[in-house]
């Protein structure tokens, strides 16, 4: 695979490169409409500005991946730095650092976006063949109990206890060796995701890529010939070091929602609608501390979900309610999240392999905006809704009696005035989270919206096959174009989606 | 083809929100009560600082400021009976600091004098960050966190997101935390 991947940051390169269809982004939406156009024969350059971190290189430690594998080394955040905004930047793009949930958009969702934004393509009869393609590209499958960690398991034993729905979660692994840090890469490549499906599918089909590549604007977006300038970076991916021109017929947006309004605002391309609708889905972490050593760092991070409290079948919202995940990361991670310092920050984690932790997860409302300075630097926008506030203390509460039924001995929300729930009764103090800004540790992993699509220009950014309006032949292949939001984790939406938009893109392309 | 000058990096970073503007509003204030302690007492309050060798950003200064920062954050305990200062943290903020975009690094400075100041900015107290007592430091550290300033939490979280992930990355401290390491360096392997 590597012959086909060129590293702008060491290899030699030419000024200028000319293409049929050039795809910004190697990730879920960028990978897959790679392969299938290189599949039926067009001429494709993909364009990452991570690099291909593979193996060994995956070395398993915090700081180093947090580095290399995240956007802005992991520090991405809102303005305020209210939210912290994950996002991958490797070749294979989120795929690479998700928690390999698959959970495809739900029918009602669907139906949703069918009647409500005349999203007619994405109907449950006509999107189904598509999420299905999408489930056989990840090799979708039931986490074996096997795998099921020790703090996804306190979770499932507190909620079984008091009659809550819950489920262990669908993944893309195979060959899971139970390793534990699937947020940081997996070493041994155990998920199926773009890097070890459709890119080298599509590199088969003969797909350029090129990494340490950062697409800063695209010129003449209304002609039939597009110019994309890329800065190639330094081969730690820190500081830009040369120019290149990529220049093609098509031009394929699929860099996440952050950074796909990034590069179309930069560009001045397309309508007020560009950058709005944001959501962010932001998560907020509870930790259970239990007596005994669980060792929550062992097996799959993320396998159980409690879903009693969600919500598919909104009349006016579509996906609601919240769910309750369970999660554990690395030391490094685990300690960014703890709200003390100094001797009683050290004394929590002393206690770390004691620790069971959970997301809380709730569908947000459009509240955000991404924007550009002068110069294209980066601003998101994001003011959390009181809606959302409201059932993230809801969540925090019946989390909290969760865990305590489960055996915790304490459960502890890290906001800046930590709440420490030691019995049910104390439960209720989740109601006096105040959620003011850079007081809650809260973390984005499904960014959506921003280019929504929309039948009218009066009503999104891009038309029902993502085209954005404005423009000529430039496309938004990912989670920029739902509406609402597509599920509680996007990978699966993503792909079903991009397949679907890149199969209509080939009729037009005939 | 080089990238045309005068052009920024677009990169925005866990320091990305120390804006010039928001900054400098916040820092007016700060500025205010600086001048009002007279900007000549300011030196000698500061004092000298160590000379330290190797830095690449940071002035001694600087260095000074995070290393009375992360004696607070990370002290010796018995349940973690580790000396931060054997891991050198400032130092290894020196080192991200080269990987950050010019306008981060600038604005970072400023915070880090905002920090050496904060007693006497926030507190009303006639001393440096640094100088003050390992209890007084962290109760004025706190104070941060939980601050009605929203610049003041935001350096906060920063400062913890940034030295928390590189301390308890460091293999000397799992073995207090229980945490046996990388699980492909041991040989973990569990088969479906």
């Amino acid at each position: 695979m590597s012959m086909a991947i060129t590293d702008l940051s060491k290899d030699l390169i030419p000024d200028a490169v000319t293409t049929e269809i050039c795809i910004v982004g190697s990730g879920c939406g960028g990978a897959t409409a790679a392969r299938l156009l290189a599949e039926a024969g067009r001429e494709v350059v993909v364009l990452e500005e991570g690099r291909d971190l593979v193996g060994a290189e995956r070395n398993q430690r915090d700081r180093d991946m947090y580095d290399q594998l995240y956007m802005d080394r992991g520090g991405r955040a809102t303005s305020d730095l209210s939210v912290s905004v994950l996002q991958g930047r490797v070749l294979g793009g989120g795929g690479v650092i998700n928690a390999c949930d698959v959970v495809p958009t739900a029918d009602p969702v669907l139906a949703h976006w069918a009647d409500k934004y005349g999203l007619e393509d994405f109907a449950p009869s006509r999107f189904g063949s598509f999420q299905e393609a999408a489930l056989d590209d990840l090799s979708a499958s039931r986490i074996p109990e096997s795998l099921v960690n020790s703090a996804n398991n306190k979770l499932r034993i507190g909620a079984e206890a008091l009659g809550y729905r819950g489920e262990v979660m669908m993944h893309n692994r195979v060959g899971c060796q139970g390793l534990g840090t699937c947020l940081i890469g997996c070493p041994v490549h155990a998920k199926r995701n773009p890097r070890m499906v459709a890119l080298p599918k599509a590199i088969a089909a003969g797909v350029r890529v090129f990494t340490r590549a950062r697409a800063v604007e695209i010129r003449h977006p209304g002609k039939e010939l597009k110019e994309l300038r890329v800065r190639t970076l330094d081969p730690p991916g820190y500081h830009e070091q040369g120019e290149l021109t990529v220049r093609a017929k098509v031009v394929i947006v699929a860099a996440n929602a952050i950074a796909s309004a990034q590069l179309l605002l930069r560009s001045g391309i397309g309508n007020l609608h560009v950058g709005r609708n944001l959501m962010l889905q932001p998560q907020l972490p509870v930790i259970g501390f239990f007596e005994e050593e669980i060792d929550a760092f062992e097996l799959v991070p993320q396998s159980y979900a409690v879903t009693e409290f969600e919500q598919e079948d909104n009349e006016e919202l579509g996906l609601w309610g919240y769910r309750i995940e369970g999660i554990m990361g690395t030391p490094g991670i685990v300690s960014t999240l703890l709200p003390f310092s100094g001797a009683e920050g050290m004394q929590d984690m002393a206690q770390y392999n004691r620790m069971a932790a959970s997301l809380l997860l709730a569908p947000d409302q459009p509240s955000g905006q991404v924007e550009v300075e002068k110069g294209g630097r980066l601003i998101i926008r994001y003011a959390q809704r009181p809606d959302h506030q409201e059932r993230l203390r809801e969540a925090v509460y019946n989390t909290a009696r969760i865990y305590l039924e489960a055996g915790a001995t304490r459960v502890v929300v890290p906001t800046a005035r930590p709440v420490v729930i030691r019995s049910t009764g104390d439960a209720t103090k989740a109601h006096e989270i105040t959620f003011a800004p850079a007081s809650a540790p809260l973390i984005s992993a499904h960014q959506q919206g921003t280019v929504r699509m929309a039948p009218s220009e009066r009503d999104g950014g891009a038309d029902p096959d993502g085209k954005v309006y404005g423009a000529r032949d430039i496309y938004v292949f990912d989670s920029s174009g739902f509406p609402t939001s597509a599920s509680s984790h996007t990978m699966t939406p993503i792909i079903a989606t991009s397949r679907m938009l890149t199969t209509k893109l080939l009729t037009q392309l005939r | 083809m080089a990238v045309p000058e005068g052009e920024q990096d677009a990169r925005e970073g866990l320091f990305g929100f120390l804006s010039r503007r928001r900054f400098l509003k916040a820092g007016l204030v700060a500025g205010g009560a600086l001048l009002g302690a007279g900007g000549g007492g300011l030196l000698l309050l500061r004092g000298r600082a160590p000379e330290v060798e190797g830095l690449q950003l940071l002035d001694a200064h600087e260095y000074q400021t995070l290393k009375s920062l992360v004696e607070i954050m990370f002290p010796r305990t018995d349940a973690i009976p580790i000396d931060a200062e054997s891991m050198d943290l400032p130092r290894a903020f020196d080192e991200f600091l080269t990987g950050e975009p010019q306008h981060n690094v600038k604005d970072l400075r400023k915070a880090l004098v905002l920090i050496e100041f904060g007693p006497l900015v926030f507190d009303r107290q006639v001393s440096t960050f640094s100088r003050l007592d390992r209890e007084a430091r962290l109760v004025h550290w706190n104070g941060w966190a939980t601050s009605e300033s929203l610049l003041r939490r935001q350096v906060s979280v920063a400062m913890r997101k940034f030295f928390n992930l590189v301390f308890f990355d460091h293999e000397a401290v799992w073995p207090f935390i229980g945490y046996p390491g990388p699980s492909l360096r041991r040989g973990r392997s569990v088969r479906q």
